[in-house]
C-alpha cells in the first residue's frame, strides 16, 4: 500500500532523512516511534507528499508520490491524515468540518456528506457535539472530531502525526481507542506515536528512527522483546519506565 | 487686530459641501472594494510557491508604497483620461478626473491591502494548509475556503483603520481640482474670502468621522481581547 524506497531529504545542508525504505501493506498498522528530531513525522509527511523529497521514491497505492506528473490533491484526498494539534477548521461547526472536503473535494451533495460526517461522527461518539464550534471541544474530542474527518473520504491509509502529544493525559485514551478501533476493523495505518501501550496491543510491526534513518524495522514482538540496536534499547528503557 | 471669524458662508453652502462629501465617499468605497479584491489576488501571488507571481507581486507592491500618493494621482490624471478617450472613443471634453481618481486611489491602495492581508494569511497556523491540503483541497481551495475567512477574521480592524486612512487621503485629489469634500469646502473658503473658517469647519467634519470611526474599531477589537 505505502512502498518508502531510499528516501532522502535536507533542509539546506541539514540532512532530515537518509536513505528511509519500508513499506506498509494492506492492512497493516505500523507504529513509527524514535527520539524527537529523528524525523519521523518528517517521513509520514513525505508519504502524502506534504513534505517534498530530495531522493527516493514513494509510492502509494501505485501512484508515486514524488513524480510532478501525479494529481497530488486526488491522492491526498484518499490518503487520510491526523495531526499533532488537530487542526479542525476553527472558523466552521463539527459539521462543516466533517462536509468541506467531501463537497468540494469529492463533489459529493450537501445532504450525502452531512449524512456521511453525521455517521461517523456518531462512531466516534460525539454526534450530540455536531453543531458546536470545535473551540468548544475539549482536546481530545477535537482530535475524534479530525480522525472523523479524515475516515469522511474513506481514506484508502490512515496517517497519524503524533495524535495524542498534545493531549492532555486523561484524553489520550479516548483517541487511542478510536484508532485501535480502526485497526481492528482492518484499516491500513502507519502512525508516529509515543504511546508504546498502543503499539504494542495493536501494531504489527514497529519502526524506530534515529538521525533521519530508519534503525529497526521489525515485528512488534521482536521489537519490544529484543531490540538490536543500543539506541533502540536506550530509547525503550527510558521510555518504559514511566 | 484680532482675526474676527465669521462662519456664515458655511449653513447655505451645505447642499454643496455634501456633494463633495458624497465624491469623497465614492472614492474611498470604490478604493476600498477594488484594493481589497486586487489586494488579496496580490498577496496570493506575493506567496504563490510561482516565483514570476511572486516577482509581480512585489514588484508592484514595492513600487507603490515607495512612491508619493500625490504623484501617483498625479501620473493618473494625465494618464487616464488620454488612455480612455482613445480606448471607449469618448470625446475628448468628458471629465473622467472622477474615474481617474478612483483608478488611482484603487491600484496605490491595493499595495497597502496587499501587505496587511498577506500579514493575516500568515497569522495563520502552518497546520491549517497543511490540514486543509491532506484532505485534497487546492491549494487555491485552501485558500479560498479555510486560510481567508480565518485571515479576514484576524485583519478586520486592520482593514477598518486603513480605510480610514484611505478616507482622509482622498482629500488629497485637490491637485486635480475635483470637488471632493476638502476641495469643496476650499472652494466656497476662496470665494467667500472665508478659507480660515471653512477649512476649520472641513477639519472638524473629518476629525469628527474619522475618530468615531476609530472608536468603532477598537470597539469591535475589544471583544475579541478577551479571548
Amino acid at each position: 500500500m505505502i512502498q518508502i524506497d531510499n528516501v532522502s531529504k535536507h533542509y539546506g545542508a541539514f540532512q532530515v532523512l537518509t536513505d528511509c525504505s519500508t513499506t506498509v501493506n494492506k492492512g497493516e498498522v505500523v507504529v513509527v516511534c524514535g527520539p524527537s528530531g529523528s524525523g519521523k513525522s518528517t517521513l509520514i509527511k513525505t508519504v502524502n507528499g506534504l513534505e517534498p523529497i530530495q531522493a527516493g521514491r514513494i509510492v502509494v497505492d501505485g501512484t508515486q508520490v514524488n513524480d510532478p506528473k501525479t494529481n497530488l490533491s486526488k491522492l491526498r484526498s484518499r490518503v487520510g491524515m491526523v495531526f499533532q494539534h488537530f487542526e479542525l477548521f476553527p472558523h466552521l461547526s463539527i459539521t462543516e468540518n466533517l462536509t468541506l472536503a467531501q463537497v468540494h473535494v469529492l463533489g459529493r451533495g450537501r445532504d450525502e456528506a452531512t449524512a456521511k460526517g453525521l455517521a461517523l461522527l456518531e462512531r466516534v461518539g460525539l454526534k450530540a457535539h455536531a453543531a458546536k464550534q470545535p473551540g468548544q471541544l475539549s482536546g481530545g474530542q477535537q482530535q475524534r472530531v479530525a480522525i472523523a474527518r479524515a475516515l469522511c473520504m474513506d481514506p484508502i491509509v490512515m496517517l497519524f502525526d503524533e495524535p495524542t502529544s498534545a493531549l492532555d493525559p486523561e484524553m489520550v485514551g479516548e483517541v487511542l481507542d478510536v484508532m485501535t478501533e480502526l485497526a481492528q476493523e482492518g484499516m491500513t495505518m502507519m502512525c508516529v506515536t509515543h504511546e508504546m501501550g498502543f503499539a504494542r496491543r495493536v501494531a504489527d510491526r514497529v519502526i524506530f528512527m534515529d538521525a533521519g534513518r530508519i534503525v529497526e524495522d521489525r515485528p512488534k514482538a521482536d521489537f519490544f522483546d529484543q531490540p538490536q540496536s543500543e539506541r533502540a534499547q536506550q530509547f525503550l528503557a527510558r521510555i518504559l519506565h514511566h | 487686530m484680532a482675526y474676527e471669524f465669521d462662519w456664515s458662508s458655511i449653513p447655505g453652502s451645505l447642499p454643496f459641501l455634501a456633494e463633495g462629501m458624497l465624491v469623497s465617499l465614492e472614492i474611498t468605497a470604490v478604493a476600498l472594494v477594488v484594493g481589497m479584491v486586487w489586494g488579496t489576488v496580490l498577496a496570493l501571488m506575493r506567496l504563490s510557491p510561482v516565483a514570476p507571481l511572486r516577482w509581480f507581486a512585489t514588484g508592484y507592491i514595492n513600487l507603490f508604497r515607495s512612491v508619493p500618493l500625490v504623484m501617483v494621482l498625479l501620473w493618473f490624471f494625465l494618464i487616464v483620461p488620454q488612455l480612455f478617450t482613445q480606448l471607449f472613443n469618448l470625446s475628448p471634453t468628458t471629465d473622467l478626473r472622477l474615474t481617474s481618481a478612483m483608478v488611482g486611489f484603487a491600484l496605490f491602495e491595493s499595495a497597502y491591502y496587499a501587505e496587511i492581508i498577506r500579514a493575516g494569511i500568515q497569522s495563520v497556523p502552518k497546520g491549517q494548509l497543511a490540514a486543509a491540503t491532506a484532505l485534497g483541497l487546492s491549494r487555491l481551495q485552501a485558500m479560498r475556503l479555510v486560510i481567508l475567512p480565518q485571515a479576514m477574521r484576524n485583519m478586520v480592524p486592520l482593514l477598518l483603520t486603513q480605510a480610514i486612512v484611505l478616507f482622509q487621503d482622498t482629500s488629497l485629489v485637490y491637485v486635480s481640482a475635483l470637488a471632493d469634500f476638502f476641495g469643496s469646502a476650499y472652494k466656497v473658503g476662496d470665494r467667500d474670502g472665508r478659507l480660515v473658517e471653512m477649512l476649520l469647519f472641513a477639519g472638524v467634519v473629518y476629525f469628527v468621522l474619522c475618530f468615531a470611526l476609530s472608536r468603532l474599531v477598537q470597539a469591535l477589537q475589544k471583544p475579541k481581547a478577551q479571548h
